[in-house]
């Protein structure tokens, strides 16, 4: 057998080495040869989607830092069906605390055939915390709560068509919408190796940053409290006035800034849903951007700043007014049906004489010059200002398909053509500004998370007039409130505006009924700080009363009042040092 | 000679156990630093809760309904006239 000690070692040894061969060669194989295999399918099994829970939306401002949109934290409610074996007394417990029915829970409990593998059913969206808390107290380990965020609306339908909103299906207005790159918050969600109770690893840690990134704040050129005020003054005129909607937008001819819009008919943004699911989607539409209407008489300021800057008329000019002027197939003639004799451009203001507009536009301008005022002034393009929908309203140019040369006749004093509430208050706020066109904006700053704040700076969209003929068409809207339109006058200032009261086009012609009251203007003068414009739609008011002068004017005087006292505008005989 | 392997491989035995030693503690340490930030990252996402549902809060104290009541009931009413004071120039 064997012979001494050394042999029987060398036995050994070699019996060992034989042994240990194979786990060699398996080792080699499992960390060399197929390495790259092996690794893939190790990571595959710690590999999983983990994430912290979703970062908030930036957040709305106004101008002063009140919070108009917020976030609540919220949770949804989901439950492993794999852990639970009798649905029904679960069911019983849950549905009082969630709001729902015990059978739609047990409905939600069970999945549906194709859905044999699903371990997890979502049970409810948007629980508050004091819910989830009650929940958590049960201790059931097959309840799962997801925290996420609900929109918050400090001040409810307040500026809604401003704020507007964005649903989870992509659909969004306001300016949430227009600015969603920047409000939505960045999803953290990551694929990677997490350990058995969905933890990543170290590594992963080490690869970035894993803190939530909230969205960025806007803070808005709102004033909450002038916008609680308009908006509280809109609905008492359309009670007073039997008005089916309306407009009031007050903004700031030198830097462009809106200062609030409202509108009604109005609803809850926080509310979409139901609104969406009664078919009242309507209802988002802004109606100061995009809503066109024919705006009537108001527009004669600008044809009157067109004639006085183009250098054809000046404060000496006039015309013979006989009450009536034919023009590409069409009569005008003014409102009231007389005739005024000899007029200046003072008295068409004074008398709102749309044969005086027309005289302008058709003996004065002509075509190529009215129109390239039109668009000077902004008319039939969108402003740019950041809210979502903007329409640019309609001008129908000579080169247009459907161009009639009564167009030109009609156009000057507001019919035929069709602007936006925000096109309308641009236009007077470049007569306000000594010519200079401000963008209209909405933003104020962007509020990054690393603590980056960023302005909005005002934007100039041109000079449609001069600065003489803006002083010289801001006189003659002055006198013409002290003169005609008293009720727009605001004691300790002087204010300039024109009201406008507008037919309602319908197939074939025009609502014998119905109008659009409305009127503009801007004050104290000089140097005007705020123009305001006022829209009611369809006043349900006797005929002799269903002008702009006798409903618009007085919400215009009794909103200019208010804001001038708001923004700390002393009196005019103040201001002069008086 | 026996002996010189002998001490070498005990070198060789504590210097690896000592190595292994280190590296378990390294890795430990990471692990627990991992946990440690994964809790704090957690503890953000808490705080940003808490505080953006204070942010609502405060929100909805000051909203103007609450501050018009809450004026109403202290006896406030709205300023109907104002009269301004010209200061001179000094």
């Amino acid at each position: 057998m064997l012979h001494g000690p050394d042999t029987r070692l060398r036995l050994i040894a070699v019996l060992l080495i034989a042994a240990l061969l194979p786990i060699l060669g398996q080792l080699v194989r499992l960390q060399v040869l197929e390495h790259s295999q092996y690794q893939s399918e190790a990571e595959a099994l710690v590999r999983r989607q983990y994430g912290l829970p979703e970062a908030p939306w930036g957040v709305i401002m106004d101008r002063n830092g009140d919070l108009l949109v917020g976030n609540v934290p919220v949770y949804d409610v989901g439950i492993d069906i794999t852990m639970i074996t009798d649905t029904a007394p679960i069911a019983a417990v849950l549905a009082p605390l969630l709001n729902r029915t015990e059978e739609e829970l047990l409905a939600s409990m069970t999945p549906t055939e194709s859905l044999e593998t699903t371990v997890w059913r979502p049970l409810t969206k948007h629980v508050p915390i004091e819910t989830a808390q009650k929940l958590k107290d049960l201790d059931w380990p097959w309840i799962t709560l997801s925290p996420t965020w609900e929109r918050y609306y400090a001040e409810g339908a307040m500026a809604c068509h401003t704020l507007g909103f964005f649903n989870a299906e992509g659909i969004g207005y306001g300016v949430q919408a227009f600015q969603l790159r920047f409000l939505r918050a960045e999803s953290f969600a990551r694929y990677g190796q997490v350990s058995v109770d969905t933890k990543p690893l170290p590594g992963e840690l080490a690869e970035g940053n894993l803190t939530p990134y909230p969205g960025t704040d806007l803070r808005l050129t709102i004033d909450r409290t002038i916008q609680a005020f308009i908006e509280g003054t809109l609905d008492q005129a359309i009670i007073d006035y039997k008005a089916v909607g309306g407009t009031i937008l007050v903004m700031n001819p030198q830097t462009g800034e809106i200062l609030a819009i409202a509108s009604r008919p109005n609803y809850e943004p926080y509310r979409y849903a139901e609104y969406a699911q009664n078919g009242e989607e309507a209802l988002f539409r802004d109606p100061a951007v995009s809503i066109a209407y024919e705006p009537g008489s108001v527009f004669k300021v600008v044809t009157v700043a067109a004639a006085l800057d183009s250098g054809r008329v000046d404060m000496n000019w006039s015309y013979y007014d006989t009450g009536e002027l034919e023009y590409g197939g069409v009569s005008i003639r003014n409102s009231s049906g007389a005739a005024y004799g000899q007029q200046g451009l003072q008295g068409i203001l004074n008398h709102s004489l749309n044969v005086g507009v027309a005289t302008l536009s058709t003996q004065v301008l002509g075509a190529d010059l009215f129109y390239k005022y039109v668009r000077a002034f902004g008319f039939g393009q969108t402003t740019g200002i950041e809210l979502t929908g903007e329409i640019g309203g309609i001008v129908h140019l000579p080169t247009d398909w459907d161009w009639s040369d009564s167009h030109l006749a009609t156009n000057p004093f507001g019919q035929g053509i069709a602007v936006t509430p925000l096109q309308m208050a641009m236009a007077v706020s470049a007569i306000a500004n000594n010519g200079v066109m401000m963008q209209p904006r909405i933003v104020a700053e962007r509020r990054y998370p690393d603590g980056r704040i960023i302005p909005i700076p005002p934007h100039e969209l041109g000079q449609p007039i001069s600065a003489e003929t803006a002083r010289t068409v801001t006189e003659i809207m002055a006198r013409s409130v002290e003169t005609f339109g008293k009720v727009a006058q605001v004691p300790g200032y002087r204010v300039a505006g024109k009201s406008g009261t507008a037919q309602i086009p319908t197939t074939g012609g025009y609502d014998p009924q119905q109008v659009i009251v409305s009127y503009v203007g801007f004050g104290p003068v000089p140097n005007p700080q705020v123009v305001i414009l006022v829209k009611l739609d369809r006043p349900d008011v006797p005929s002799n009363i269903r002008w702009g002068i006798n409903t618009a004017a007085p919400v215009f005087q009794k909103v200019m009042a208010r804001v001038l006292t708001l923004l700390g505008v002393p009196p005019s005989d103040l201001r002069a040092g008086q | 000679m026996q002996r010189l392997l002998a001490r070498l491989l005990l070198g060789v035995v504590v210097i690896t156990t000592v190595l292994a030693g280190v590296y378990l503690m390294v890795v430990a340490a990471n692990v627990h630093t991992a946990r440690r930030l994964w809790a704090m990252e957690n503890q953000i996402a808490d705080v940003m809760r808490d505080n953006q549902a204070l942010m609502t809060e405060i929100a909805r104290l000051s909203s103007i309904p609450v501050l018009q009541e809450r004026s109403v009931a202290l006896g406030y009413q709205p300023a109907e006239s104002i009269d301004y004071l010209y200061l001179g120039e000094p």
